[in-house]
């Protein structure tokens, strides 16, 4: 079973994603914000990390930045309301940029993608 | 020993050398807050005063793109009126302060008929335009005409307008960048233009360049940041309502995926239920803050009682959850100037903002009282851990909270309120000594003395 790593402030998305995606198959943990993620990162693998951007405290580009320093190989998905962070090179890190939308179907469709190569 | 001067002590009248007294006129323009007409009229001013330049008019046109515009045209109309003009300004003790108001008077309405007569003067700055007044501008030179009749370069219309033989015409630029064009004459005094006066005009020239380029800058930086602001707006208020639909979205599909998961239902629908009601109070937020009009003009209100039933309000939500609100308002509290609803609104923001930073039973204490002749004081303080000097500097900005969900509007709404009845905040707080927001209100008595 892939693992997944979710971290969002929000507290009805967190539980949506985590049951959505479970519901895909996936085993999934939540982090609220990045310093949970980070710590969480620490001590066990995923196969994919999904984050938003900006979040109370630590900043997501920031952890983006951190993460690739710490799990070079995990594909990260961005997943958030900001159009314009796009065009912050710092993101461009990530494998793939979802803005959060009514639907989750572009989120899944993405994460099948990279979790498929 | 110390001798002390007056910072500013322009004085037309003195017996000192003309350029001293130039400089010192012109610099006011760059030392006052007035408006970019008031300081172009202190240029103009400086170079037809008698104790400046001493020319009899200024004409002054803006470069606007590449199109060089006719706007103001300062001096007496007649012979006649030139006369009785300067015997007013050769009053002795006649100050700067007094010429500018006059010829700001002659520069408003209906007696700057002057300028009327220049505004549909237009002309095309680029090279291949060779009339006179042009030129001097799109070639950057100080150009001296005179017979200008004679002069097949003069246009035709500018010299109907100027009716006189001899002007001079002093270009502004700065950085290389053409602002405008002064033109000069003695219309009324006939004294031939003499090679001081044009070094002294070129010198006026250079100035008021320099003084429209920053005066543009700055103008160009406001709308810059309003720009900026509005952008931060936009992507604030996305944000704010992309997350709750994000959600709503997210478990109505749930339900519609598996409408028999009896236990999903009901938690789903009370998630959706919270999200709507987050982004009704987005909108809420957003349309208030949109709704306070500063140019509607205060009136006189009470604000005692007004402060009674917020404060009455806000009681029973400090009851509920188990706060205490103390209020010492005073019995004879005058009336004071504002509008009286945006008011209300604006201390419940600071009352609840007030909350929301006290710990969990905190205390918030509420007085009001005159605190001079003129000003009406409300404090509202509170005990919380005290807000950082760094986030001090930016409380007033749009779109910066210190809370989580903050949408970052309340504390620039009290402000927009309270400057709107030209009253003053003001935000006392220390790391761990709580908080402080002083509103101060002008008193509506102090208003009936002044009327």
């Amino acid at each position: 079973m892939k693992r997944i790593l979710i971290v969002e402030d929000e507290e009805a998305l967190c539980l949506l994603y985590a049951e959505e995606l479970s519901g895909e198959g996936y085993d999934v943990t939540t982090a609220r914000d990045a310093e949970q993620a980070l710590d969480i990162l620490k001590r066990e693998r995923f196969d994919l990390i999904v984050t938003d951007i900006r979040m109370p405290g630590r900043d997501g580009v920031e952890l983006i930045t951190q993460i690739v320093g710490l799990r070079r190989d995990v594909p990260i998905v961005i997943n958030t309301a900001y159009q314009s962070y796009r065009d912050d090179f710092m993101t461009w890190a990530a494998d793939a940029y979802v803005i959060k939308s009514s639907s989750l179907d572009e989120l899944k469709a993405r994460i099948r993608e990279l979790l498929a190569r | 020993m110390i001798e002390v001067h007056p910072f500013l002590a322009p004085d037309f009248q003195s017996k000192e050398p003309r350029e001293l007294a130039l400089l010192s006129i012109v610099s006011q323009s760059f030392f006052q807050p007035f408006s970019v007409q008031d300081n172009l009229l202190v240029i103009l001013t400086a170079l037809t005063s008698g104790s400046g330049v001493g020319f009899n008019r200024a004409m002054f046109f803006r470069a606007d793109g590449d199109i060089l515009r006719g706007e103001l045209w300062l001096g007496p109309r007649s012979a006649d009126e030139a006369r009785t003009i300067w015997e007013v300004l050769s009053t002795p003790g006649l100050g700067y302060i007094e010429i500018i108001e006059h010829n700001r008077w002659l520069l408003s309405g209906d007696a700057d008929s002057l300028s009327r007569r220049i505004r549909p003067l237009a002309y095309s700055l680029s090279a291949d335009n060779v009339t006179v007044p042009v030129t001097a501008a799109a070639r950057r030179e100080i150009q001296l005409v005179r017979d200008a009749s004679r002069e097949p370069l003069v246009d035709p219309r500018f010299l109907e307008a100027i009716g006189v033989e001899e002007f001079l015409c002093v270009p502004l630029v700065s950085q290389d960048e053409i602002m405008g064009l002064i033109v000069l004459d003695n219309a009324f005094s006939r004294q031939p233009i003499a090679p001081k006066d044009v070094k002294l005009a070129g010198l006026c020239g250079l100035l008021a360049a320099n003084y429209i380029a920053t005066a543009t800058l700055h103008r160009r930086m406001v709308d810059m940041e309003r720009m900026a602001a509005l952008g931060e707006m936009a992507m604030f208020v996305t944000h704010q309502i992309r997350n709750p639909l994000a959600a709503i979205g997210g478990f109505t599909d749930q339900l519609l995926n598996a409408p028999d998961d009896e236990a999903k239902r009901r938690r789903n629908l009370e998630i959706i239920r919270r999200e709507i009601r987050r982004l009704e109070d987005v909108v809420y937020k957003l349309a208030h803050f949109l709704k306070v009009d500063p140019a509607k003009r205060p009136e006189p209100f009470d604000l005692k009682l007004a402060l009674k039933s917020v404060v009455g309000a806000m009681e029973m939500k400090a009851a509920a959850e188990g706060r205490t609100l103390s209020a010492e308002i005073d019995e004879r509290l005058p009336f004071v100037r504002g509008d009286a609803t945006a008011v209300g609104e604006a201390l419940r923001n600071l009352i609840i903002n007030a909350f929301e930073a006290s710990p969990p039973g905190g205390r918030v204490d509420i007085a009001a009282e005159r605190r001079d002749a003129a000003w009406v004081v409300v404090r509202v303080a509170d005990a919380g851990p005290g807000i950082p000097p760094e986030a001090q500097d930016r409380l007033f900005s749009p779109f910066y909270s210190t809370k989580d969900r903050g949408m970052g509007l309340g504390l620039l709404y009290v402000k927009r309120v309270m400057d709107a009845c030209g009253g003053k905040i003001e935000v006392e707080s220390a790391a761990g000594r709580g908080t402080t927001f002083r509103l101060l209100f002008k008193s509506q008595e102090e208003g009936r003395a002044d009327a």
